[in-house]
């Protein structure tokens, strides 16, 4: 059978819903945005107008979970690497959400560059268990607000997978669909293809932006997948107990599931966590613990329990630079996401707590994904597998090297074939320069942006995506 | 009862004793700018001290810095009374669009706790009210903080505001985007990449 793990027991699932209920009706969650307050109001929720605190009540949410869809499929620029949610394993989602780059030549520690987003795509197109790109941050550039615009379509230029964004501004919204609409060849083909999501994150503890959550209510009609991604860092942002932490976290993503599927129901939602845990010597938000892990893991089941597609955060570390920490951090936090099977995990690429982009990670980062999806097949039990007539034949002593089901089994699925792993003799490895997981990464990167991109976009539509971008240069000065 | 008890009352999170000490020391006619200097402000430079090297967390630092403004909250008519001045008034808050303000109080705190008056401005702060919360409070100094790439900017524009206003207040900026560079370049007064830092510069910008 496949290996199962499993966080919460059943108990403890409906323990989590009825707590979640329990705040959401009786705490509240506060709107900043006047707009939402009103939907709530209009849907049922008893509304303090003062306070901005909407208290909802347990029909909301049965509703809300009604509507909500429970498979969909977030399109792939090539329609090949399209994701249909739920996934029977798990698959990855770059994690491009920070700031700084580590320089591949140097190792310096620096502002990301366009150039960098770019070649983060690349690599991470070539990996076998992507599924999704978040497009990177830039600081600044000579032209701030195009920046997200201008990151957004040139990860479609060098990415064949879905794109995924933290939306900004509700202006930028046209020129994304008209870009999708470029390279779809039509406009009706945008809203059917879903080449493009959002994430929203609600404000730990228990509140909704303003201005964020009136654009995501601008957009709705697009039909755009919604990643609800609540944040709570249990004690800093959210209660000292994993307990409580994952049942606020999961009362947030219910109200995000209510606004949305009342705002506009049948609205596509991914239900996601990134929860942290708090560095008590430095109030840090911490993802690389095993206490992130298990709480975006219980939610995870959470999802489940409410039969909605699924991403967690995992494959993290709060290590500065590549190395140990950043691999057993990475491989701890990936491992209960697949047992438990997470449709996606966020978090390949990145260094110190979604920071730092790093090349080379998203070349281990495969590493660890293709371990743990191996791990997570278990063993397989089907009659095919019974191979007791070898074991007739060769008998007593011998060997299995020569039988056909050696040959053919090999290569396949059941055994895992590490890329970055050294495996040889001592002396072997030393001939061939004592390389280690992440020198070998190193030289998969330089190979992969030596060689042409295997999937471009044609000449004219980039011609069309760079003059979008002119456009929106001028546009948005 | 000495002066020592209230500095260790405060090492020791004695949040329900420390106003009867104080009031003890006062009773007793010790000097006020001896308790407020030995015993409060000196245990929290103690606290600031185990909290740089991670022998104190967060929550101990942040009940430690509570335990010194309830002897505060004793001292202070006697301070208005012997006309001793706080070290000095800090503006603080996070800067506009961005709402992350973890860090921002972090940082609020511990400049609390090294004897400053803190106004704490709260989340999605616009340039225009740190002006006028720096002029309204004569304030010496400004802590910004950011977050996102997208509200860095809001940063340099405070900078050149203050520039021109000529109020004379010295900004310092943070934030886990932010680094020494970008605040060079904004000519910001100071950066640092965490709380303790940011008491260290307040201390330089304002000496006492
Ligand atoms: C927790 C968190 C949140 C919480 C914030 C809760 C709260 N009440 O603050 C929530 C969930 C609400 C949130 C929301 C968002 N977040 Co957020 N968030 C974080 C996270 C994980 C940790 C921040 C934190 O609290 N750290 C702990 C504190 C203690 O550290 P700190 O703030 O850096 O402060 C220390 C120092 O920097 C310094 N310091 C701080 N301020 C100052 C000031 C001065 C003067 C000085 C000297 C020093 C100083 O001292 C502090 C103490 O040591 C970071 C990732 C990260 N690792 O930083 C992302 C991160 C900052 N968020 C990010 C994003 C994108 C968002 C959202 C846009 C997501 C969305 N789509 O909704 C929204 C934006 C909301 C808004 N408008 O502000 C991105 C920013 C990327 C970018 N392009 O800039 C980050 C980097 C995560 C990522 N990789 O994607 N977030």
């Amino acid at each position: 059978m496949r290996v199962q793990c499993q966080i919460l027991s059943e108990d403890e699932k409906h323990r989590v819903h009825a707590e979640s209920l329990k705040i959401l009706e009786q705490v509240g969650v506060k709107f900043l945005s006047q707009r939402a307050l009103k939907i709530m109001q209009d849907n049922g929720a008893k509304v303090d107008q003062d306070a901005g605190i909407a208290k909802i009540p347990a029909e909301m949410v049965e509703q809300a979970l009604k509507t909500a869809p429970k498979s969909f499929v977030l399109g792939g620029r090539d329609p090949a690497r399209d994701v249909a949610l739920p996934r029977p394993t798990t698959g990855y989602v770059l994690d491009l959400g920070g700031v700084f780059t580590r320089d591949f030549k140097t190792g310096e520690r620096r502002y990301a560059t366009l150039q960098d987003n770019n070649d983060a795509m690349r690599v991470f197109d070539e990996m076998e268990l992507s599924s999704v790109v978040w497009p990177h941050s830039m600081v600044e550039g000579d032209t701030p607000n195009s920046n997200a615009i201008r990151l957004i379509l040139h990860s479609f230029m060098n990415s064949s997978l879905h794109v995924q964004d933290e939306f900004g501004e509700p202006e930028e919204v046209p020129y994304i669909y008209e870009a999708m609409a470029a390279i779809l060849g039509s406009e009706d083909a945008v809203k059917e293809r879903k080449l493009y999501s959002v994430t929203y994150c609600t404000l730990a503890p228990l509140v909704h932006e303003g201005g964020m959550c009136n654009a995501y209510l601008d957009m709705i009609e697009f039909e755009a997948p919604i990643l609800i991604y609540p944040m709570p860092c249990t004690g800093s942002t959210g209660p000292c107990s994993l307990f409580s932490n994952i049942s606020m976290g999961n009362a947030e993503a219910l109200s995000s599931l209510v606004l949305f599927q009342m705002a506009h129901p049948g609205t596509p939602l991914i239900f996601g966590d990134a929860s942290g845990s708090t560095d008590f010597a430095s109030g840090g938000f911490l993802e690389g613990s095993p206490e992130m892990v298990l709480m975006t893991a219980a939610r995870g089941e959470m999802a489940r329990f409410y039969g909605l597609p699924n991403t967690q955060q995992g494959c993290q570390t709060d290590a500065k630079e590549p190395g140990p920490q950043a691999v057993m951090e990475k491989l701890l936090t990936t491992m209960p996401l697949v047992l438990s099977g997470a449709d996606l995990v966020q978090g390949p690429g990145c260094l110190e707590t979604s920071g730092l982009l790093c090349l080379e990670q998203i070349v281990v980062d495969e590493e660890i994904g293709g371990l743990c999806n191996r791990m997570r097949e278990g063993i397989d039990f089907d009659d095919a597998r019974n191979l007791f007539d070898d074991i007739a034949e060769v008998g007593p002593s011998g060997h299995f090297l020569m039988q056909d089901s050696t040959l053919e089994a090999c290569r396949s699925d059941e055994f895992y074939t590490p890329k970055l792993f050294d495996r040889h003799t001592f002396e072997r490895w030393v001939d061939l320069g004592r390389s280690d997981t992440y020198s070998k990464a190193r030289e998969r990167v330089e190979e992969i942006l030596a060689t042409p991109q295997k999937n471009p976009l044609p000449d004219d539509v980039i011609g069309k995506l760079d003059e979008i971008m002119r456009r929106a240069d001028e546009e948005l000065k | 009862m000495s002066i020592e008890d209230i500095f260790q009352s405060i090492l020791q999170l004695k949040r329900g004793e420390i106003a009867d000490l104080v009031q003890a020391e006062i009773d007793a006619k010790t000097d006020v700018g001896a308790i407020l200097e030995q015993g409060l402000i000196n245990a929290m430079g103690e606290v600031g001290n185990q909290f740089s090297e991670g022998r104190l967390f967060v929550p101990e630092m942040l009940r430690a810095a509570e335990t010194m403004k309830i002897g505060l909250e004793v001292l202070r008519p006697l301070l208005v009374e012997a006309d001793i001045k706080p070290r000095g008034t800090v503006i603080v808050g996070t800067v506009k669009g961005d709402l992350h303000d973890i860090g921002k109080n972090l940082v609020g705190m511990m400049l609390e706790g090294a004897g400053f008056t803190v106004v704490d401005l709260g989340v999605d702060v616009d340039p225009k009210a740190f002006l006028d919360a720096a002029g309204e409070n004569r304030a010496q100094l400004v802590a910004m903080s950011a977050l996102l790439t997208t509200t860095m900017p809001v940063m340099a524009d405070c900078v050149g505001r203050f520039k021109e206003a000529n109020l004379g207040a010295r900004l310092i900026v943070g934030g886990a985007p932010v680094n020494q560079d970008f605040a060079i370049k904004i000519s910001a007064d100071g950066y640092s990449s965490d709380a303790p830092g940011a008491v260290e510069l307040a201390k330089n910008l304002v000496p006492a």
